[in-house]
């Protein structure tokens, strides 16, 4: 998965800060992130905060992303109701899906941050896009960032694999 | 110890136009009557213990603005790390008021865990803020009000509050027009 053509979409979005906490698969994409002068990347302590701060940010008239993994998005379910939902908030959120090759017919160990994942989001009202390693980071992200402000609520793209 | 009441009175008389006050549980309704006006926001019927990180967006958001943010110590109890993203991240015009009665007051005043054994202003020192001020009698009050708007933050002031009695607050309005109000206040 291509780091490069994910940061480019975000910039052409009007991204200006960037929320997050990385995990493996993220790793080369922060570290882009972390060196590019025109995006503001703030680290946070745990997931949670990271819809609280991208609120604020929302509300303050700027325009987050948040990037995070789905163990993490899984320990987020009051912060983002209470915020980025319930104020009805386009934020576009990139999450690391941990387990996602562990749900192949033969793995030998499912990864319940797999499998709880994708019922989750959708319990929680969250449309999203799987991306892959098929070449349309752009593609997904735009689409992302469309629908959030078609229905001004969140919405997520899942990175399935390692960004490079 | 402080009266809420009296602190938050003074706290509003002193307040600058175009300073934006985030509120939540027993200080939300109380500071509804003293001001409520586009850029006051109460995070009620949000996330719990997240009006601090939501405020801290804020202010990194608006440089140009005083952002403060009344919290209790339960609610920065649910979310402690946010003193670290703060130190970390920096935001020169952020003011946290910690209001610490050692209660959950708005659910009946069951004690919060460590109520008056955790020391929040050593905390905050720990997690690398340099402004932090513990105020717990009125003539201390008074000296460090202007501090609240003028000192390089992010800082954080603990007040040391006698417990209450205030119910659960509700607003009028829900929170996703309380949310984009502010927002158009900001960018107007």
């Amino acid at each position: 998965m291509r780091s490069a053509p994910i940061v480019a979409e975000l910039k052409k979005q009007g991204v200006t800060h960037v929320v997050g906490l990385p995990d493996n698969g993220s790793r080369a994409l922060f570290e882009i992130l972390w060196a590019d002068d025109e995006l503001e990347v703030i680290g946070v302590t745990r997931e949670g905060e990271a819809f609280a701060v991208a609120s604020g940010l929302y509300l303050g008239g700027v325009t987050p992303v948040v990037i995070i993994q789905n163990t993490g998005f899984l320990e987020t379910g009051d912060a983002f109701r209470g915020t980025a939902y319930n104020m009805g908030l386009p934020l576009v959120m990139l999450v690391g899906y941990r387990g996602f090759q562990s749900m192949s017919p033969g793995a030998e160990r499912v990864d319940t941050a797999a499998t709880f994942f994708e019922p989750t989001l959708k319990a929680w009202d969250i449309p999203y896009s799987v991306l892959g390693d098929g070449g349309d980071e752009r593609a997904r992200v735009a689409w992302a960032f469309d629908l959030a402000r078609e229905r001004s609520l969140p919405s997520a793209v899942l990175l399935t694999g390692t960004t490079e | 110890m402080l009266d809420k009441y009296h602190c938050l009175s003074k706290l509003a008389s002193a307040r600058r136009d175009g300073d934006v006050v985030v509120t939540t549980m027993s200080v939300a309704m109380p500071w509804a009557e003293l001001s409520d006006t586009a850029l006051d926001f109460a995070s009620v019927d949000s996330a719990m213990g997240h009006a601090a990180d939501l405020a801290y967006g804020l202010a990194l958001a608006r440089p140009e603005r005083r952002v403060l943010c009344l919290n209790g110590d339960g609610s920065t109890l649910m979310c402690l790390g946010t003193l670290v993203t703060m130190a970390q991240g920096g935001a020169a015009n952020y003011s946290l008021i910690i209001t610490e009665n050692g209660t959950y007051e708005v659910t009946g005043n069951q004690p919060v865990p460590g109520a008056g054994v955790v020391d929040y202003a050593a905390m905050a020192r720990a997690a690398g803020l340099r402004e932090v001020h513990t105020i717990d009698d009125p003539d201390d009050f008074h000296r460090k009000l202007p501090l609240h708007f003028e000192v390089q933050g992010p800082a954080v002031f603990i007040w040391r509050i006698e417990q209450g009695g205030e119910p659960v607050p509700r607003p009028a309005r829900p929170i996703r027009d309380r949310a984009h109000e502010l927002r158009a206040a900001l960018a107007g």
